[in-house]
């Protein structure tokens, strides 16, 4: 054997045979293999396919239309009382920042962990709001309306077809400042188990009960999950009602389009009308129908603009005992401390994410 | 002499290639045919020129429901890949193995929406794969379990 034969048996020859194999690879080879040792265990995906994007990072701007802003006078009111407006005025202004940070702790294929933080503000800016005349309107015009919270979801896979879902939430509500915090005995607890399962590769639906303050006041509510894309992967849905139902449509990979409601609330106590221990609360609730885009920017940075209108649900004051919560649910009687009512208004939401496809 | 010299040399190198065959070996335990948890299909990892690269081999269901023909990568962002066929498509690329039954350095590809995910893998014992594709940190991820799969013994 020559050197030139030598040096191309050595190196060139096995360069040959990979690209011969790669032309000519018979796949059917492949349709009869056996495990090596043991088979996995298939868990059914927490997602399916055509799933809006999962938001890791999330930092947005809300904002809405001016509206008038009525209450009552405070006193104790049966809760279908009716009622006078003893303050009122235009609302010029009302927004503010909402970041959103959703970690994974544990990410397998047979259990997701996630842990989770948010914070959100709301700003009103309120033309008549004297302290003396409007103590409602004026003590929200006085400090902006804060959430804070820590919440945590473990998506728990039973086999490759059901699966489990429990949520945890803390929030910390009301118009405090980072130098002026109230009692963390404040904190209000949500939770949601559900039980669900996901038939094939487009649909996953879960049935389960929640304890949430989405509407303002402390509830106890079902919850149906219906999560759905079409075979074309065009059309679908994501609904978990009644906290939110949307159909979407993916105008292609980098665009989806979705139009529904959220339901958003929450109860904030409110350090100015909070006296001898008891706590002061806002029972807010509001709905909002909207339409929203999301689009791809860059890598897996998307944009996030809704607009839709905030349609008041609930705007009532509650006083908590020594800041001890109560449930009312739809037929309590407990007295309602005061009313008010907030006209309809047009929002807009504009949001950067950092998220998972 | 001028045959010699090289000759030399390519006696070198493959001196070179023997002593540096450990941990050549242990990096190709990750050569071989391996199916994901969600058992859709079966991806063949060979090594090139020195890095581990793994294709698509096998689809549980190989037809798109929709076209009714062969599935292609329709999710991939490049509009010149949307018909390639899906079978034969390389989703594993670029590993290099860092010893200690890990490779890195690579990038997973998620058909079913277009991404390419970082990508590490480990051998938990010979016939078991960790591999977590992830955005930039590790933290940002999710991991799968693969498993090893052999021709049929003759009985």
């Amino acid at each position: 054997m020559n050197l030139k034969a030598l040096m191309f048996s050595l190196f060139l020859l096995p360069l040959v045979t990979v690209a011969q194999e790669e032309e000519e690879e018979d796949y059917s080879m492949y349709d009869d293999l056996e495990y090596a040792d043991e088979s996995s265990t298939t868990f059914v995906s927490p997602k399916i396919i055509g799933l809006s994007p999962n938001r890791f990072i999330n930092v947005a701007w809300d904002v809405q239309s001016p509206y008038t802003m009525n209450a009552s006078e405070i006193n104790d009111y049966a809760p279908d009382a009716s009622w006078t407006t003893n303050e009122s005025s235009n609302v010029s202004y009302t927004g503010g920042l909402r970041l959103n940070a959703n970690i994974p702790v544990v990410s397998r294929n047979n259990i997701v962990w996630q842990m989770g933080a948010n914070y959100m503000n709301t700003n009103f800016s309120i033309d008549e709001a004297d302290p003396s005349n409007d103590p409602i309107l004026s003590e929200l015009n006085r400090h902006s309306l804060s959430t804070g919270g820590l919440f945590t979801t473990v998506f728990k896979p039973i086999n490759d077809k059901q699966f489990l879902i429990f949520q945890g939430q803390a929030d910390y509500n009301g118009n405090y400042t980072f130098s002026d915090f109230h009692s963390l005995g404040l904190t209000k607890y949500s939770a949601a188990v559900l039980w669900g399962k996901s038939p094939h590769d487009r649909l996953q639906w879960a049935i389960g009960a929640s304890r949430t303050y989405r509407v303002g006041e402390l509830n106890y509510v079902p919850i149906v999950m219906y999560n759905w894309t079409s075979k074309r992967e065009k059309w679908g849905t994501e609904i978990l009602f009644p906290a939110r139902a949307h159909g979407k449509y993916w105008v292609n990979k980098s665009s989806l389009i979705m139009f529904g409601y959220e339901l958003e609330g929450g109860s904030y106590h409110l350090s100015g009308l909070s006296n001898n221990g008891n706590s002061f609360e806002l029972r807010r609730g509001e709905v909002r129908p909207r339409i929203e885009w999301n689009r791809k920017l860059v890598g897996f940075f998307w944009l996030n603009a809704q607009l839709g209108a905030r349609i008041n649900y609930g705007f009532a004051y509650d006083e908590l005992e020594n800041g001890k919560e109560f449930f009312r649910g739809f037929v309590g009687d407990d007295e309602i401390k005061a009313f008010s009512s907030l006209g309809t208004s047009l929002y807009g939401l504009v949001g950067i994410s950092f998220v998972s496809l | 002499m001028k045959k010699f010299k090289i000759l030399s040399i390519i006696l070198g190198g493959l001196f070179l290639f023997t002593s540096m065959s450990y941990k050549t070996d242990e990096g190709d335990k990750l050569i071989g045919v391996w199916e994901p948890s969600n058992k859709k299909a079966k991806i063949k990892i060979d090594k090139i020129s020195g890095k581990y690269y793994g294709k698509i081999v096998w689809l549980r269901e190989p037809i798109d429901p929709v076209t009714k023909k062969p599935k292609t990568d329709k999710n991939n962002p490049d509009e010149s890949l949307k018909n390639v066929p899906l079978k034969g498509f390389r989703m594993l690329k670029d590993f290099v193995y860092k010893g200690d039954g890990e490779w890195a350095d690579g990038t997973i590809y998620d058909p079913q929406n277009g991404s390419t995910y970082n990508c590490v893998i480990k051998l938990r014992d010979d016939n078991t794969l960790d591999i977590r594709g992830y955005i930039g940190l590790k933290t940002f991820g999710r991991t799968d379990v693969w498993k090893r799969l052999v021709m049929k013994k003759k009985k």
